[in-house]
This record gives C-alpha cells, sequence and structure tokens, in this order.
C-alpha cells in the first residue's frame, strides 16, 4: 500500500507506510537499528539539522513531567555539510526514503540550504523547520527561497496551533505537504527548582493537534501529516481518520521503540499475526531467556488435562 | 542493544534510604560491565520515560538493582529493559588503588566494579562527601575501606587517599552536574601538581529519554567536539571534557 504524502510538484514523496518517526525523535538513521526494522517504516525523518553548526544547550535538557517530558536540546548538530557528508553512505543504503529536517532562520539560510541538498541523491525530502513565532508571510518567503534552489520534495513542519491560513500560506508558496504540528512549548521545574523551557511531549498533545488536523484538511490542497501524542496504533488512526494521510511518532520512540514498528505495521496493512505453533521467541524476538521460558513452562501440554 | 523482558523477582530493603530490586536473570545482562546500565519502564509504573538503572551485581540467576526507597517496586512485576546503555568503565590494566567517590548522591553507579576489583587485588577505597555521607554502607564488601566526608570536599587522610589513587571515579547529583564536577576538578587540581589523562573520571547520569544516541538530550561537550552520555558515557575522562 504506498502512500503520496506531498503534492505532485516537482517531485514528490511516496511512502509504502504512512508511519514515520517525528524530527528530533529518532537520530540521524541507525541509532535504532537493533530495535526497530526499519524497513517497516515509512521513511526516516532525521534529526533536525541547521545550515551552520548549533551547539547543545547549557542547564537541564530534560523535566520529567506528570504524564510526559519536556526536552530542550538546543538542537545540538554539526551543521548541514557534516551531517550529509558523515551519513551520506547509511541513507543511501537505507530500504526507505529520507527525509532530511532543514532548520531555517530566514530565506537566505533555506536558499543555501536547498541548494547543498540539491545535490545529495541519499535525500529523498525535505522536512522544513521554522521558526515558532513567524508571521505566515515570512514563513511563505522562508518556502518559497527553498523551492526556487531545490526539486526535492518539500514538507513543511509548522509551528503549534497556527492557523489554516498558515498552512495555506506555506503551501502557496510552494510547500508539498505540512506536518501538524512541531511539538508545543512549555515551561516546568527541573529537579534543582530552575525553571526550564523547552518542547514537551506528552499524549495530552494528540487531542489538540487532533482538532486542528480535522479543521485544517478541509481548507487546504495539499496532504497533511499528523503528529502529536501519538502513544497506540488506535491514536495513529485516529489521525488518518481526521484527514491526514500519513502520521509522525514523537516521544513513544523513546519510551517503546518498539511500538514504532508496531504501529507502522499495523497501518501499513501488515498487521501481525501469531504464526500457529511459532515458539514464544519467535513471536517476540526481543523476549528475555527468563520470560521465553516462564512462557514455555505456562504452555498447555499434552499431559494438561 | 536488546530489549528484554525481566521480572522482579524480590525486593529487599538494604538501609534506609535504599533497596535492592532481585531481577530475573538473563543471558544478555551476563556480558554487563561495570558502568553499563539499564533503561526499565516498570509495567503499572506512572512514570513516563524510562529509568537508569544501575546494577550492582549479575550472575547467571539473578541481577540486582539498587534503586531509591522512595520508589515503590512490587515482586511478580514485569519490567522492559533497554540494555545494555553506555560503555564500561576504563581501568587500567595495572591498577594497584581506586578512589571512588560519591558527592551528594549515592554511589550505586560505582559498586557493580567492586567484586571484580577485589577479585583482582585491587585497595578500593570509597568516599562518601555531602548528602552522600547518609548512605549506609552495611551492605558493601568489608575490604572497602569507607569514608565519610562533609559537602566541602573535606575527608579524613585525603591527600594520601588521593595520592595512593592510580584512578579516580566521580559521580555526583545529577541535578548540578557541571557545576560540581567543575568544583571537584578545581579541587584535584589542588591536590595535584598535574592531573594525567585517564586518571580522573566524572560519571555523568543525565536524564536519558532515548538512551541510543538518538534525541540529542544528554549530549555533552569535550573539548574536541561533542559526544553523548547514553552511548559513550556514563564515565568520562574529566581532562578531556568542557565543565562550563
Amino acid at each position: 500500500m504506498s502512500v503520496t504524502v506531498t503534492r505532485s510538484n516537482k517531485s514528490s514523496l511516496t511512502i509504502d507506510t504512512p508511519v514515520m518517526p517525528a524530527a528530533g525523535v529518532f537520530g540521524y538513521g541507525d541509532e535504532y537499528r537493533d530495535l526497530i526494522q526499519l524497513e517497516k517504516l515509512g521513511a526516516l525523518v532525521t534529526n533536525p539539522v541547521t545550515v551552520s553548526a548549533w551547539s547543545p544547550s547549557s542547564g537541564t535538557r530534560v523535566v520529567p513531567l506528570e504524564s510526559g517530558v519536556l526536552v530542550h536540546t538546543g538542537l545540538p548538530n554539526p551543521g548541514l555539510n557534516k551531517v550529509i557528508n558523515t551519513y551520506r553512505s547509511m541513507w543511501s543504503r537505507m530500504p526507505i526514503p529520507v527525509v532530511l529536517h532543514l532548520v531555517i532562520t530566514n530565506a537566505e539560510e533555506a536558499k543555501r540550504g536547498a541548494a547543498r541538498i540539491e545535490e545529495e541523491d541519499s535525500i529523498t525530502a525535505v522536512e522544513l523547520g521554522i521558526a515558532d513565532d513567524l508571521e505566515a508571510s515570512e514563513a511563505a518567503k522562508q518556502v518559497a527561497a527553498f523551492v526556487e534552489a531545490s526539486e526535492k520534495a518539500l514538507i513543511v513542519r509548522l509551528p503549534f496551533g497556527v492557523s489554516a491560513d498558515f498552512a495555506e500560506a506555506v503551501i502557496d508558496a510552494g510547500a508539498g505537504a505540512v506536518v501538524l504540528y512541531a511539538p508545543p512549548r512549555g515551561t516546568a521545574r527541573d529537579a534543582g527548582g530552575r525553571l526550564v523551557s523547552g518542547r514537551v511531549y506528552s499524549p495530552i498533545v494528540k487531542p489538540l493537534v487532533l482538532r486542528s488536523v480535522g479543521q485544517i484538511v478541509r481548507r487546504v490542497n495539499a496532504p497533511v501529516i499528523g503528529a502529536g501524542g501519538i502513544h497506540s496504533a488506535a491514536d495513529a488512526r485516529d489521525y488518518l481518520d481526521a484527514g491526514a494521510v500519513a502520521v509522525q511518532v514523537d516521544s513513544l520512540t523513546w519510551i517503546n521503540p518498539k511500538m514504532l514498528e508496531i504501529i507502522a505495521r499495523d497501518l501499513g496493512g501488515l498487521v501481525i499475526t501469531q504464526p500457529l505453533g511459532a515458539l514464544p521467541d519467535e513471536w517476540n524476538p526481543g523476549m528475555g531467556e527468563t520470560e521465553r521460558r516462564r512462557r514455555i513452562s505456562d504452555a498447555p501440554t499434552k499431559e494438561d488435562p | 542493544m536488546r530489549e528484554l523482558i525481566l521480572n522482579i523477582e524480590r525486593v529487599r530493603r538494604v538501609n534506609e534510604t535504599h533497596q535492592h530490586l532481585i531481577l530475573s536473570a538473563d543471558q544478555a545482562l551476563l556480558n554487563l560491565k561495570a558502568g553499563q546500565s539499564l533503561l526499565a519502564h516498570v509495567e503499572g509504573s506512572s512514570a513516563y520515560l524510562r529509568e537508569q538503572w544501575f546494577p550492582i551485581s549479575i550472575s547467571k540467576s539473578e541481577v540486582v538493582v539498587e534503586r531509591p526507597a522512595d520508589r515503590l517496586y512490587m515482586p511478580a512485576t514485569t519490567v522492559h529493559v533497554l540494555s545494555m546503555i553506555g560503555q564500561p568503565f576504563r581501568y587500567r590494566r595495572t591498577l594497584r588503588s581506586v578512589l571512588l567517590i560519591a558527592y551528594n548522591t549515592s554511589p550505586t553507579p560505582l559498586l557493580l566494579s567492586i567484586p571484580a576489583l577485589l577479585a583482582n587485588q585491587v585497595g578500593v577505597t570509597l568516599v562518601l562527601l555531602g548528602s552522600a555521607a547518609s548512605y549506609k554502607t552495611e551492605h558493601i564488601a568489608p575490604e572497602i575501606e569507607v569514608i565519610i566526608g562533609d559537602a566541602d570536599f573535606n575527608w579524613a587522610n585525603r591527600v594520601t587517599t588521593v595520592g595512593w589513587a592510580d584512578q579516580i571515579f566521580i559521580t555526583v547529583d545529577p541535578a548540578d552536574e557541571l557545576a560540581s564536577f567543575r568544583k571537584l576538578w578545581a579541587l584535584f587540581n589542588q591536590l595535584r601538581n598535574e592531573i594525567p589523562k585517564a586518571y580522573l573520571f566524572g560519571v555523568f547520569q543525565p536524564i536519558l529519554p532515548c538512551g541510543v544516541g538518538a534525541c540529542g538530550a544528554c549530549m555533552i561537550r569535550t573539548k574536541s567536539g561533542t559526544t553523548f552520555a547514553c552511548t559513550q558515557g556514563p564515565a568520562f575522562d574529566l581532562t578531556e571534557m568542557h565543565l562550563t
């Protein structure tokens, strides 16, 4: 089941499964190789990359919340050139399309980034991350600057809570699809009593985004990708039911990596069923030895009445 | 890296502040070395992120993890763990004496190495500073010299213990990690003319959302760039770190 998740523009992005990790949760490629079968995902969305190198933020980066987590990393990355040079070879061997998440702060950066990415065959599409406090007109300028310099399929991740007018503006400027939304920003006290601001990841985000997806899908003439608060296959299906063409899974990947693959298998029409007679460790490859023995000993035997 | 499912078989209170969880063993954990940890999610727990668990003893029959006593763990509970997180401590091959220091936190991340060090005839001194002084050590092997110090880094025979140590491993309160390591760095610069490489290690314990180097939340600055506490840590040579 293939899904085209961007408008047919200069080029488009088609994926086999409408499930992908959100930018910032999955690294640059193979960090989760031991825990997730990458080929089951629709695409790889990289960690945010900036045109120049960015350093990690100082101070507290993670504040656990009642039902979620606040994270402020400062988007550390070695810069677009170095990221491409480091991961090009791995991306070329990836069984799924690579979507590079490019963070830009102005139109000039968008143009420079686009020109650099355009040379790279290993990158299938770009997801543009724009600043939270941007006016729609400025966001549109940045998108237009990128589109002018690149033929790559372009997705734009919108700041949390922006209106349909904002989405329309970036789509009119050339975005092939929009992601609703970047995680919301919040502030919380860390263990040392200091106030820390950052992005909030929580199941509570889902109902907020889901409402916007339902509203914005009806207004725009480009595919919408739902992102925020997905913690089960049912959550992901809710986004598709609301009109999204695909979903991005964020912090669930950290707390239960296998669930990302399970959701991808589910929505990709590959719902797993246990083969008749399969041993427990075949059914669940990550199972520990103790658990495997326990399940085998629990299984009914011929001697059981 | 593997995801394992373990069971909490017993919970044993070892002192006023800590408890030991005796977990079912898993073959995959037998290779876990001192310094490496588990990222655990206890079924039924309301904690959103996985907790970083440092085993203090591993055998073919059980894995023992030390946790604060104010957390509630029940026997017969299932635990999903990501294993193994991080790299082993880099002990020198010709080691005669090791100094382990806990400042304002429990020495838990340092304890797994003790049996192996003792078996190799290495002298081990454990210094508990600041709030770590309240950590009761009755369950620790009697061969270990335990010294209680104060929050200003004063302890009995400080010059001698530092002078004898071939290597020093320090764990501090994760809530104030860099500031604490800066203070300790300044102290050891006073105590020694020169701090050689692979001598003074800081054990970093930031909260780890992912544990695989994907989220970037545990990135720390070194003199040659950046690195991840989750995949390359927890112990880093303080001569190579940017502590600002």
